[in-house]
């Protein structure tokens, strides 16, 4: 691969400054003349019809200035389900942390204590919280038409994908296994709770919100508030964080800006770190059944999975559980049922349809393995994807490269052995899974300036959710253009500054937006060589709308292979990860300092989803018992072991010199990764997520 | 949070008659009680803050007795030097609890004073501890509840350094508007079966003053072993507070204590008694560790405690072997 | 290493940080009095300034530092101490300011991220988190300094299971642990040669 002069260089993020210093603005930092301060009010029941709201107490309260409710809100959010009408208030409410009202006052502590003083009749009805159960006969109907969500085609069918015919692969087959998975409810947990503050002028509106995507954002708002485009910004400078939550536009947001029009001031509104929990979303729960065929050479003939995901009572995402198109397979048929339960929502973390999947995918392929005394290394070399789902060529692929070269890091053959083996209380052994993460192009914008002292300023539509997209578009930039990056600025986080941009969503931005930034900086090259540069105040600038197609004969993927070595006293049942070798196929990485960090991020989410959280339900009452970082037990310092990272640069054709997606592949192997290490180490399987101690002395005892 | 006012007493007595005032209620280092104030489980209009008042925030030697002001910060704790040397059960189990911000500010009396952090309580269940009159772990999540001394409420006690002070044989001095009091720390505890909204039988306007421990000898071996989580930041799953009384390899006395096992410290007489004579030997450990957990009752899902009960009692009489 | 200039740093973002600062300003709002809730002025040195300031009761010290005192870089994680991102040195000692009620801070001395840089020097933990790659979203970023700071004010060369247990309070949920602890072993002049600055 060719080194460039720029990218491909580890570079430190042009805002590192600003966040070691306390001087980088989020949302919450700031602050706008005469703003009130809202609380949220939200239903402590699973599911229940209100009978009435009293707003008398609240209102007399010294210091209210505006409170929201149904009774008098009928905002929809459009964003917040995609096939039923979700409204900012809605009757009945459909889980505990749904909201009720919302009231704006003149400083926090009043508005808090005014929800409190909000007297709601609620009338419960019966809930429901496992998504197989939600679909028995009888179960309580939580959307208009069922308790299966209509699939792409406004079916209420599950969503299907088939190739030949999975009978014949189990005929096929000279062994036929079967097992089921479960997987929890988990937060996306970032360390910036929701904040919006919203500010009309006018009939202007201005949003400031930590948002992963001001244009989505931008659109969305303008149409859930029925004003045109032109009469909303959105700026997000800073943000702490999302990992897929604070796409699209917000309840929150809305509420912001209802309450904003309602009391003539503008409005900051915030979240606790239990409502961000609980009222949000998180990871999708899942329960998935799968059958596959092998012959004795280990040859995989048929893979079937039937899941089902609990998308708590909004529809606000895929409910995918993916990962089977990592293994080349003639026969295979999944089938998966997204449905409504009286849980948090479910929606985007990292990743959506993958670790969970992957997990339940890849330990029963390990299973395999060992049943037919292979090595699970050499099962997945030999079954590994070469197409993708088995027909189209990847436009590049590197995960035999990724499989090996993490195998010899992890010095594999030295340190597998024979599930259980061992006669010491406390035992290691070593796991692998793989995966892959779909890189397609698609549209976004970007436009460049320059003025006669030689600064390019790069406008673009990201806001940074700790991605560093904002020093990948400036390496672009400093690449196309020719130039150091010295002479490149960034300006990012402001619709009125900045064109369209996805955001960071789908480990989109380095291939979307990267992508217009190059063509932006040909553009420009263009002019320059034209016109010549500018002189006194002139500028030239270059804007362009990129949407580049992939031929439909090709696929463009992200390939991953992870392994980890993990020790469990089985004493104790505690298990501490030893070693952690991850390796990546993005293409070319454009900044290898901050995609390291990426992978270890990732990686190190992974093994706390493996051992450790998950949104507990009480069952009887239909409420969450673990919100919080304390009793979500998010990973620590203490917990997270040195990941080692390689990088395998693949040649693509496509994307910002060859770049393709890399933020959320981090995650995907990783639980399957550790879980599998687990099965090593002391012979017994946990097929149910988060692998505890209380789940590791069941299976020894 | 709820507005209340912040008073700080110049001295004791001051603190005791402020403490009288209706709800009023005292803190130390303050962590866990503005968190609960935050989450409107206590809704106190006066806090009488006893960081400002001098002297109860040392460790002294008199004599035969070692004494611990109430107020010393958990971290200040676990760093003295008489501490670490003589009374190690103690130093590690201040040193285990939280983080360095909490141990910066969290006091002894205050983790001996804290309340349970049930996920049902925490949550605003209305439990016994919350002025209900019922448990709801005994039918629901009940990982990280009691297999010793439960009912009617389920909680564990949270403290770590509650065991170690048990272990010690710690006296508790208490001050309250009808003068002073100490009791043994044993005694400080008290069952659900006795009150179920409350851990201990500190009167409401008490304050526990200070801490005595009796003169170690030499020969004294004690560690606090605690079982997280995670790797950090969690209260005990299950922990043990060992002190054995040495004469060279044979244990004369022994007295262990569990943590995170019962809604009190809890003593094991029987293991206690087995000890006493013997070599620690694998075998004897072995053995120990069976009779932890005789008389366990696990509720549906957290019998894992039992043998995690053993491997941590086990372990820890083998490592001051 | 591409390394950045601190004067290419604030020339390059000088576009952002006027974008943001147009509107919202930082620093002080006029707080209306709420009546009946009981108030105190308390005198707290902060980044060795001395400040007098008329507080509710039930402020925290991280409400104080950040919306009366203009003292936005101590960040609200989750208002509960369980995560650290509000971290400050109090007397010298890192505590959660989130639960500390500024009442307390009374006649004491607070640290804050924004208190590092001396005399337009960055203090050698922030250098090493921009080179190192520390922070991802930031977000938990000055509470970590405030940790590695008070450790290295007390052990200057400890080991990595010490940086760890020292900042063990300190949540990253980008996970970026990895990171900070080779950051402050940088810092104390401790990372290995073979670690170095890689990628």
């Amino acid at each position: 691969m060719k080194t460039l002069n720029t990218v491909g260089h580890p570079s430190s993020r042009i805002d590192a400054l600003l966040r070691v210093t306390g001087k980088a603005t989020y949302t919450g930092d700031l602050y706008v003349p005469g703003m009130l301060y809202a609380r949220v009010l939200r239903s402590p029941h699973p599911h229940a019809r209100i009978r009435s709201i009293d707003l008398s107490r609240a209102q007399a309260l010294p210091g209210v200035k505006a409170i929201l409710t149904h009774e008098n809100c009928d905002v929809i959010w459009g964003s917040g389900d995609t096939r039923n009408k979700r409204y900012l208030f809605n009757n009945p409410v459909r889980f505990a942390g749904d909201a009720v009202a919302a009231v704006a006052a003149v400083d926090r502590h009043v508005a808090e204590d005014a929800i409190r003083l909000i007297q709601v009749d609620y009338e419960t009805l019966p809930f429901v919280l496992d998504p197989e159960d939600a679909l028995k006969p009888g179960a309580v109907e939580i959307q208009p038409g069922g308790n299966l969500s209509p699939n792409n085609r406004n079916e209420r069918q599950p969503e299907v994908y088939k190739r030949g015919k999975i009978d014949d692969g189990f005929q096929a087959a000279d062994r036929v296994f079967e097992d089921h998975y479960t997987s929890s409810h988990i937060n996306n947990a970032q360390l910036e709770p929701r904040v919006a503050i919203a500010h009309w002028d006018g009939d202007h509106l201005t949003v400031y919100t930590p948002t992963q995507g001001i244009s989505n954002c931008h659109t969305e708002m303008a149409r859930d508030l029925k004003i045109p485009p032109e009469k909303v910004r959105i700026v997000c400078q800073f943000m702490g964080g999302g990992f897929g939550n604070k796409n699209q536009n917000h309840d929150f947001e809305l509420m912001a800006a209802m309450l904003a029009k309602q009391a003539g001031v503008p409005v900051r509104l915030e979240f606790t770190r239990k409502e961000d929990f609980v009222s949000v979303h998180g990871r999708w729960p899942t329960k998935q059944y799968y059958k596959v065929g092998v012959r004795n050479d280990g040859t995989l003939t048929a893979i079937q999975l039937r899941g089902y995901s609990g998308m708590g009572p909004y529809r606000k995402s895929s409910g995918g559980i993916g990962g089977i198109e990592i293994y080349q397979c003639p026969h295979v048929e999944r089938s998966v049922y997204p449905v409504y339960t009286n849980m948090a929502v479910s929606a985007n973390l990292r990743a959506p349809d993958y670790p969970q999947s992957v997990f339940g995918l890849e330990s029963l392929m390990d299973d395999i393995a060992y049943a037919l005394q292979m090595d699970p290394l050499d099962f997945r070399l030999k079954n590994m994807t070469r197409k993708f789902n088995d027909q189209l060529a990847y436009t590049s692929i590197g995960l035999e490269e990724c499989i090996r070269r993490g195998a010899e890091a992890m010095e594999w053959k030295k340190r597998f052995h024979a599930p259980g083996e061992g006669t010491g209380i406390v035992k290691r052994g070593v796991g692998m899974a793989m995966g892959s993460f779909f890189s397609n192009m698609g549209r976004s914008s970007a436009v460049i300036d320059v003025d006669s002292k030689g600064m390019y300023h790069v406008h673009v539509g990201v806001t940074d959710i700790g991605t560093a997209a904002k020093t990948t578009m400036a390496l672009i930039a400093a690449e196309e253009l020719g130039v150091p990056l010295e002479n490149i600025n960034v300006i990012w986080g402001d619709t009125d500054r900045c064109p369209y941009s996805v955001g960071e969503s789908g480990s989109r931005t380095t291939t979307h937006t990267g992508h217009a930034v190059v063509e932006a900086a040909k553009d420009l090259k263009r002019q320059i060589a034209e016109k010549g540069m500018p002189q006194g105040n002139g500028m030239l600038t270059a804007s362009v709308n990129t949407n580049p197609p992939i031929p439909p004969n090709v696929a463009r993927y992200s390939f991953v292979a992870h392994f980890a070595e993990v020790e469990v006293d089985t004493g104790t049942g505690r298990v501490r990860v030893t070693k952690y070798v991850a390796a990546h196929d993005s293409g070319r990485v454009v900044n290898p300092l901050t995609a390291t960090s990426q992978v270890k991020g990732g990686a190190t989410m992974g093994i706390g989803m493996a051992l450790h959280e998950q949104l507990l339900y009480d069952k009887a009452s239909g409420t969450p018992l673990t919100a919080g970082y304390y009793h979500a037990r998010v990973m620590t310092h203490l917990d997270t072991p040195e990941i080692e990272v390689h990088w395998i640069e693949t040649e693509d054709p496509y994307g910002p010199f060859g770049a393709k997606t890399l933020g959320e592949p981090t995650i995907i192997p990783s639980v399957a990764a550790v879980a599998n290490a687990i099965y090593n180490a002391i012979g017994k399987r946990v097929r149910d997520l988060p692998i505890t101690r209380d789940k590791i002395l069941g299976v020894l005892a | 949070m709820k507005a209340f006012a912040n008073i700080n007493p110049r001295d004791l007595k001051q603190a005791v008659s402020e403490l009288q005032k209706p709800n009023a209620v005292a803190v130390g280092g303050g962590s866990d009680l503005l968190g609960m104030v935050k989450e409107h489980l206590v809704e106190p209009d006066v806090l009488v803050h006893l960081r400002g008042l001098r002297g109860f925030d040392q460790v002294s030697a008199k004599g035969e007795e070692v004494t611990i002001g109430g107020l010393i910060t958990l971290d200040t704790l676990s760093r003295e030097p008489m501490i670490r040397d003589r009374y190690k059960v103690l130093a590690e189990a201040a040193e285990s609890v939280a983080t360095p911000q909490i141990r910066n500010a969290g006091t002894l009396a205050g983790n001996v004073n804290q309340r349970p952090w049930c996920w049902y309580y925490r949550n605003g269940f209305p439990c016994f501890k919350n002025g209900g009159n019922r448990c709801f772990s005994i039918t629901g999540e009940n990982q990280f509840h009691a297999i010793f001394g439960g009912g009617p409420s389920f909680i564990v006690h949270p403290s770590d350094t509650a065991p170690a002070l048990v272990a010690l044989g710690a006296k508790f001095r208490i001050a309250g508007h009808s003068g002073e009091r100490t009791i043994p720390a044993a005694d400080f505890f008290a069952l659900p079966k006795v009150n179920p909204a409350r851990e201990n039988v500190l009167a409401p306007g008490e304050v526990l003053v200070s801490i005595h421990l009796p003169k170690t000898a030499h020969s004294v071996r004690s560690t606090y072993h605690k079982v997280l989580d995670r790797e950090a930041w969690t209260h005990a799953v299950v922990s043990a507070a060992v002190v054995l009384e040495m004469d060279q390899a044979v244990c004369n006395s022994a007295r262990v204590v569990l943590g995170g096992v019962a809604p009190i410290p809890w003593r094991l007489p029987k293991v206690e008694a087995m000890l006493a004579g013997q070599r620690i030997t694998e075998d004897v450990a072995a053995k120990a560790g069976e009779a932890a957990v005789e008389g366990a009752n696990p509720l549906a899902k957290n019998g894992y405690k039992i043998p995690l009960t053993k491997a941590v009692v086990k372990r820890t009489l083998l490592s001051l072997a | 290493m591409r390394k950045i200039s601190r004067r290419r740093f604030f020339e390059g973002t000088g576009a952002g940080l006027v974008a943001a600062s147009t509107v919202p300003l930082k620093g002080q709002p006029q707080t209306p009095v709420t009546p009946g809730v009981p108030r105190t002025t308390i005198q707290v040195t902060v980044n060795g300034t001395r400040r007098k300031i008329e507080v509710e009761d039930r402020w925290t010290l991280v409400e104080v530092l950040r919306d009366h005192l203009g003292l936005t870089g101590s960040k609200i994680g989750c208002d509960r101490g369980e995560c650290g991102a509000c971290t400050v040195l109090l007397d010298g000692k890192p505590v959660y300011s989130c639960s500390q009620l500024a009442v307390w801070a009374d006649g004491r001395s607070v640290q804050t991220v924004e208190g590092l840089a001396r005399g337009g020097q960055l203090d050698p933990l922030q250098q090493a988190f921009i080179e190192h790659d520390g922070p991802q979203c930031g977000f938990c970023t000055s509470g970590q300094l405030m940790s590695a700071r008070a450790l290295l004010n007390r052990n200057p060369h400890p080991t990595r299971d010490e940086i760890q247990h020292a900042m063990a309070g300190n949540i990253c949920r980008c996970s970026n642990y990895n990171r900070y602890v080779e950051s402050v072993l940088a810092a104390a002049g401790t990372l290995s040669a073979s670690a170095g600055r890689k990628a």
